[in-house]
């Protein structure tokens, strides 16, 4: 029979009393107890099904000092339990959810596999399983708290170095570590309240960028590894690290949104532009409310695109099938939903316009509808922004000029794209000559200004020297040729609407090229 | 749901388990979550799973199979699939107490591993051509079983060698192995463990150490216990305990490992120089005058140092101290700091440190510098003299002799010792080898010394493992030196591509075996069986033979090996069926159940009667439990008195040494100990005289703690008789400027050797081996940076290996984890293709070359997670660039390497590797030299002395010496 010892009893009755005592669940990681030795990880997998390439906790591990004075320093790396959780607010269906005992849950039948909440997450914890395409991530082994037990890391560790528990418990062993003992949490400056405290972690682990990456692909006894839309950690090769510190141990990393946000961005940005760019044309003027170029071809290049756009986001969803439950079970913190049903506005009044309008010959209705139109055209372009922004691990993209600038890019995109019709082209060639000439301002602002933060520096250095450097100078320079687009006239439309697609990809991808585990 | 009705929700589970009556689990957070289903629920457990859906599972204990400590596990088998659904810890188990290391739960991987082996297959074409075809088991049985009746018959027994890597169980097979009367055993031990025995078996006559971790107050390991070694798991919850307790913890490693990093001192000596530290530490605790005099005057043997060494000395313990203090003054902490480099500064702290611990030391050195280096025994006895200097031997706290905390119940028969002495394990150069000269099994074939004519390997990969492979590739593909291979794995291995049968045996959760491990200061007997049989069982359906259930036609050894010795002697005309008969039916084969519900009920006090406080047989306790505490609290057995009744006509002899002639009473604990002379009149030793008080005393030929081993003095090696330090192979004076110490051994937590590489989660942790280097020697040597390619040059060859540039390694030494490097010959079909590379193997005369053809890639298979393997580097197989480095007196493989390192030449290719085996020829005749040959030392013209522990031991008279003997 084995010894048992029992320490604090827990008493329900400090939960129920008053029914105002509400468990709050809490982890402890403690890193002064926790010896590497990975049994949390692989007692997950196989609680959890977690396949293979993926992991719901892992032990990161980074060597600090130099010989005789060095130490492996560990942390188990997780799903940290925000009490604001960006990933609940960035779902669009509610399928990241946190329950009221404080547990950030998720519903795999309701995901339609958007990445939103992985892009929000900045502790990286959340991944796409590849059997079921749905995300998921720590969840305290809920479905074992409610029947009683105890998450299955916290049993099998050797150790006992990681404890569950009820902060609003005084008898707890959490409350009794939280309390007393020197705890921190994984990057507080997000404001996302953490409740997974470490014990005795060091900021060489629990800051991303503070210990090296190995060079030639390697860690201590694995590979980095060469999965697609890989994002390493550790501080890359020169960058200001502590030269001492060394990331020994990780496990690989991928960007959630590939070339296919990239793409949406320029679409929908071609979408907006073309009805706003058109717009301004008959509001200033320089062609009438019956001109074709309004009347027909603007919208129905924006609606194509428009198309377009929804067809890419779309077929980025690891769900595609479940696409309407965004409109079905909208989630409205959510700036895809939100987005969702601004282009969804957007391509109505389109659509009216284009029927009412074009078809049946009715330039009021055209002239009228652009009332709503033209708000809804620039909320489509702009949304974006919102929609990165709340992203809120990528620093880059926490930027108050991104909304303009994205306004700036659609009528950019807009000018350029109607330039060949021939109607207005004065015009067009200097919206499109000015708005090139903002955007290059605006990058150059981006990229000269000091940055508020490591993260947000090092994006830019992938930005413009890194990963992403070719798409963003020659993204820079073709912008510039588009300048000159009131002397060049057509021949700056391929290098404006090229100049925006490179330049918005090398954006959103270096966006995420910081590691944030 | 409302935080109230979810509050509930989790509370009522405790609350319902109370009411009921059953089991409450306390978990490490010590809330109202049990950390386990209640026991009383294990026959019908309804789980929750992750998606939310109800799955009702039979929850059955069995023992991990991957590394030593042998920790619980409870399988969850599926009630209506019958199929393993995860594997969790055993709370009832009191070694492991419901935790595990990686390993444990990834025991999973390895039974749905779609490349293991399912049915018995027989070779076609030439060994190692990679050809198979499936046999039947009666196919395989009849023949195998008629060449070993042969070899009985024709009084060949010892043309049957049995090599088995990790035994995992306690006694079954060597049970086998007697009833047959071959001398056949072969470990892996002197591969492994040799020197550490070695240097324990000195002091204390008993082979391990049972450091009681949890009460420690100074943990002294050298080694790696937190991360990987015996027992990872079960220590490792020990120490932490301690050190939140307040325990201080030195750690010597010359690489920063997991425990390094924990430790409040980290010692990163120069290779080999670890017991001059040590003694250095012990020198300290005599001029200190912090010894524990009383228990160095009770229980050292000084009065015999004395005797033979200095007998024209006064015969008192005041001069002994004197001499004690001379013996060690040499030892200074500047003296140690020249040999390890660790500074004397360091030194004296962790000396003091040590002196605080009075009695509550713990020490453990198991491989690390023992297996490292020549001599490395004496690191052992090093250590151990700081436990015997403070009296923390078999004490709270201390360090205790393995024996006093291991059970190992008596079976229903035990069959006598073989009347013969096998040559190729026990060669007469190395008379007081630990263990079988096992990885020297090439060169002596080769030597002529003999011939092998069925040659078992039992989860064992000597081509792989051991020290020079390709002499080992030589040996086993030459059937006139072997006449038939028959390898018994549950996974491909590159043994077992040369073998003419590879027999599928089962896993951790697919067998039978009982074992007890000293993990702490009690004795437990661990139960591992196969869990769906006994979910079956517990079902209501009877199963008589394990293939039944298990995968495809994967048998377990006990069945096979009953099954086997019947079709050897069928009629029973050999003598030795009868061992493996049924009691109850004769004339039928014993069953698994009988033999051990037989044990259970006759040989572990206590558990008859906690089995029928539950209404269950021994056998039913151990099916539904796993595990049995059957003592707590051993205590120091050596301070106990003889009974009277053990004491007929007692005598005593030299130095207190008490003999009787009373028989030996009869013990349920049949643990091996060894068998110290009997006196001039036959009567055997059972105590000892201290303080005119007659006690138990030690194993040992004087029945005290051997300072001074005359054994060791009068078999040829008077200048080791007492702990001191002996240079390594690879002191600095011996490796000249361009060599540097590779550290060979060393592990990772979540990889055992090649048994795991069939784990799937583990090998997306770890997966491949670079070369740590310091970064002073990658600058020295041009500047290498991590991921760069470099060229390790031993004595007979090198292999091309990736870097790893890090602090964490002493500069001048490089390391290389020995996990790593699976590869299959290009052509072989089977194989573990998520962890082995496809290699070329080129041979010109005695000269082989290996090269790497293509890394792992995704794969389908009936495991979708094939299709997602990330990784493509498995590492590379350092260990067949090593030739054999027996140590004279341990018989222990010196695993480190003198090597020279430089970066990779043009053409070269990772995972290179090249070697002459005629070199190693070389290498293996110049370690020969070093031996003294009991037939030049041997004081009574015996081979070995009777007194140490064997496998096997044959009766004295087989010891003599063949030209003496006639």
């Amino acid at each position: 029979m084995t010894e048992l010892q029992v320490g604090g009893e827990f008493d329900v009755r400090n939960l129920l009393a008053g029914g105002e005592r509400a468990a709050r669940w809490v982890k402890v990681l403690d890193q002064s107890r926790c010896i590497g030795c990975h049994a949390c990880t692989t007692a997950c997998k196989s609680e959890n099904l977690v396949p293979v390439g993926v992991t719901r906790t892992y032990v990161k591990a980074v060597e600090v000092g130099t010989f005789p004075q060095v130490r492996r320093n560990f942390q188990v790396t997780r799903c940290n339990q925000c009490e604001d959780a960006p990933c609940v607010a960035a779902c669009p269906t509610g399928a990241m959810f946190r329950r009221p005992d404080g547990i950030v849950d998720f519903d795999k039948r309701v995901c339609i596999g958007c990445k939103a909440c992985m892009a929000a997450c900045p502790y990286d914890a959340i991944f796409i399983n590849p059997a079921d395409h749905s995300a998921e991530k720590c969840n305290f082994c809920s479905h074992r708290i409610d029947a009683g037990l105890e998450p299955a890391c916290v049993v099998v560790c050797p150790v006992e170095a990681i404890l569950v528990g009820d902060l609003n418990d005084p008898s707890s062993r959490v409350a009794a570590v939280v309390n007393r003992d020197s705890v921190t949490v994984r990057r507080p400056e997000k404001e996302t309240r953490p409740k997974v405290f470490y014990r005795d972690a060091t900021h060489a682990t629990l800051d991303p960028l503070a210990a090296r990456r190995p060079d030639g692909g390697l860690f201590m006894w694995s590979e980095q590894g060469e999965v697609p839309h890989r994002v390493t950690s550790g501080a890359p090769d020169g960058w200001n690290s502590s030269a001492a510190a060394l990331l020994a141990y990780d496990v690989p990393h991928r960007a959630p949104w590939d070339w296919r946000v990239s793409l949406y961005t320029w679409t929908k940005g071609i979408s907006a532009g073309a009805y706003l760019a058109a717009a301004i044309l008959a509001l200033a003027g320089a062609i009438g409310w019956g001109d074709s170029l309004w009347l027909t071809w603007a919208p129905l290049v924006a609606l194509g695109m428009l198309a377009a756009t929804g067809a890419i986001l779309i077929a980025d969803l690891e769900h595609p099938l479940r696409f309407p439950l965004i409109f079905l079970r909208p989630q409205w913190r959510s700036w895809l939903v939100r987005g969702a049903f601004v282009i969804g506005g957007y391509g109505t009044v389109l659509a009216v316009h284009l029927l009412g309008g074009s078809l049946g010959g009715s330039e009021g209705l055209a002239k009228w509808l652009a009332v709503a139109g033209i708000p809804l055209a620039a909320a489509t372009a702009a949304y974006t922004a919102y929609l990165f922004a709340q992203a809120k691990a990528r620093d880059l993209w926490q930027s108050p000029l991104l909304p303009p600038h994205m306004l700036v890019q659609a009528l950019l995109l807009g000018a350029a794209v109607l330039l060949p019709f021939g109607h207005g082209t004065h015009d067009l060639q200097w919206i499109l000559g000015g708005a090139a000439f903002a955007h290059v301002l605006l990058v150059l602002g981006e990229i000269t200004l000091t940055h508020p933060t490591a993260h947000a520096h090092l994006a830019v250095r992938e930005l413009t020297r890194g990963r992403y450097a070719a798409f963003f100078w020659g993204g820079l320079v073709l912008a510039a040729v588009a300048i000159a687009a009131p002397l060049i006239g057509v021949a700056a439309v391929g290098p404006a609407l090229l100049a925006v697609l490179l330049h918005e990809h090398a954006y959103v991808q270096s966006g995420q090229a910081v590691p944030l585990a | 749901m409302n935080i109230r009705q979810l509050n509930e929700r989790v509370a009522a589970a405790k609350r319902e388990t109370l009411a009921r009556g059953e089991t409450f689990y306390p978990g490490p957070s010590r809330v109202h979550l049990a950390s386990f289903p209640p026991k009383e629920r294990w026959d019908e457990w309804v789980a929750v799973e992750p998606d939310g859906g109800e799955r009702s599972y039979a929850l059955v204990p069995t023992t991990c199979f991957n590394c030593e400590s042998a920790c619980g596990l409870l399988a969850y088998v599926d009630r209506e699939t019958l199929q393993v659904r995860k594997f969790e810890g055993n709370p009832e188990h009191p070694g492991s107490r419901g935790r595990n290391c990686a390993k444990g739960p990834a025991t999973l991987n390895q039974v749905t591993d779609p490349d293991r082996i399912l049915y018995p297959l027989r070779r076609v074409g030439g060994r190692g051509e990679g050809r198979w075809e499936r046999v039947s088991w009666d196919e395989a049985l009849d023949d195998i079983a008629g060449r070993i009746r042969r070899a009985l018959e024709e009084k060949r027994p010892n043309d049957v060698m049995y090599h088995v890597g990790r035994p995992g169980e306690d006694g079954f097979t060597e049970r086998v192995l007697a009833a047959w009367g071959v001398d056949g055993h072969n470990s892996h031990t002197n591969i492994c463990s040799s020197g550490g025995r070695a240097g324990y078996h000195w002091w204390m006559g008993l082979d391990r150490p049972s450091p009681d971790h949890a009460n420690a107050d100074v943990i002294l390991l050298v080694s790696a216990h937190l991360e990987s070694g015996h027992y990872f798991n079960p220590h490792a919850q020990r120490i932490v305990e301690a050190r939140e307790r307040g325990a201080k913890l030195i750690v010597v490693d010359t690489r920063l490992s997991n425990t390094a990093t924990h430790a409040d001192h980290w010692l990163a000596p120069v290779p080999g120089s670890e017991a001059a530290m040590l003694l250095a530490i012990a020198s300290h605790l005599i001029r200190t005058g912090r010894h524990d005099r009383e228990f160095v005057r009770r229980w050292w043997n000084w009065q015999e140092y004395l005797a033979c060494e200095h007998p024209d000395r006064p015969q008192t313990f005041e001069e002994f101290e004197r001499l004690l203090g001379e013996l060690y003054s040499e030892y200074t902490f500047e003296y140690a700091e020249r040999e390890s480099g660790v500074s004397a500064e360091v030194l004296r702290e962790v000396a003091e440190t040590v002196a605080g611990a009075r009695t509550r030391l713990a020490t453990h050195v198991w491989r690390s510098a023992s297996a490292g280096n020549l001599g490395g025994w004496q690191v052992a006895r090093a250590l151990f003299l700081l436990n015997a200097l403070l009296g923390a031997v078999a004490v709270e706290g201390g360090t205790y002799p393995n024996a006093w905390n291991k059970f190992v119940p008596r079976p229903p028969v035990l069959p006598g010792h073989p009347e013969q002495w096998n040559e190729l394990t026990w060669p007469e150069e190395y008379p007081l080898a630990m263990n079988e000269m096992s990885f020297l099994l090439p060169q002596l074939l080769k030597d002529g010394r003999g011939t092998i004519d069925v040659y078992f390997t039992r989860v064992y990969n000597p081509v792989w493992t051991n020290p020079d492979g390709f002499s080992w590739i030589e040996t086993l593909t030459d059937s006139s030196l072997v006449g038939l291979h028959v390898a018994l794995t549950p996974t491909w291995n590159e043994t077992a591509y040369l073998a003419d049968y590879v027999l599928p045996m089962g896993l951790g959760s697919e067998r039978h075996d009982i074992h007890s491990y000293e993990q702490y200061d009690g004795q437990w007997v661990g139960f591992r069986q196969p869990v769906l049989r006994a979910a079956r069982e517990r079902l209501g359906e009877i199963v008589s033979d394990t293939r039944e259930v298990n995968p495809g036609e994967v048998w377990e050894e006990n069945e096979f090996w009953i099954d086997l010795t019947w079709r050897i002697d069928p009629d029973g005309a050999l003598g030795i069926r009868g061992f493996f008969e049924s009691r109850e039916r004769p004339g039928e084969k014993m069953t698994v159940d009988e033999y051990y519900g037989w044990i259970f009920e006759h040989s572990v006090p206590g558990l008859p009667e906690a089995a029928a406080a539950e209404g269950l047989t021994p056998l039913g306790y151990m099916r539904r439990y796993g595990a049995f505490e059957v003592a707590k609290g051993v205590g120091p057995l050596h301070e106990r008195p003889v009974p009277e009744a053990e004491l007929e006509d007692a005598a005593v002899g030299e130095h207190g040494r008490v003999y009787t002639r009373a028989p030996k009473p009869d013990a349920p604990n049949v643990v091996p100990l060894p068998t110290p002379e009997p006196d001039e009149e036959g009567r055997r030793p059972v105590g000892v005289e201290v303080d005119g008080e007659i006690l138990r005393g030690w194993p040992t030929p004087s029945g005290r703690l051997e300072f001074y081993s005359r054994t060791l003095a009068e078999w040829g090696w008077p200048e080791a008789a007492v702990p001191v330090y002996l240079r390594s192979h690879v002191h600095p004076d011996e490796l000249g400027a361009d060599r540097m110490t590779l550290i060979s051994t060393f592990r990772l937590p979540v990889q055992i050797h090649t048994r795991s590489a069939n784990a799937k989660w583990l090998d997306e942790i770890a997966h491949t081996n670079p070369l740590w280097l310091h970064p002073q020697d990658a600058e020295r040597l041009g500047g290498i940076r991590t991921g760069d390619l470099v060229r390790v040059e031993t004595e007979i060859g090198y292999f091309v290996v990736k870097a790893w540039v890090t602090e964490g390694i002493r500069p001048g030494v490089v390391a290389c984890s020995h996990h790593m490097g699976r590869w299959k010959p290009e052509g072989q079909t089977g194989g573990q293709r998520q962890a082995m590379a496809t290699v070329s193997l080129e041979r010109e005369g005695s000269e082989w070359l290996l090269r790497r053809k293509a890394g792992v890639a995704p794969f389908e298979s009936s495991d979708p997670d094939t299709g997602r393997i990330w990784w493509s580097d498995v590492g590379v197989h350092q260990n067949l660039t090593f030739p054999v480095h027996p140590d004279p007196v341990s018989g222990m493989h010196c695993w480190h390497q003198a090597v020279r390192v430089r970066r990779a030449e043009p053409g070269d290719a990772y995972g290179d590797i090249s070697v002459d085996t005629a070199a190693s020829r070389e290498v293996y005749e110049r370690w020969l030299e070093r031996t003294r040959s009991a037939r030049d030392t041997s004081p009574d013209g015996t081979r070995r002395p009777y007194w140490l522990l064997r496998p096997l031991k044959p009766p004295k008279d087989v010891y003599r010496l063949p030209a003496v003997r006639e």
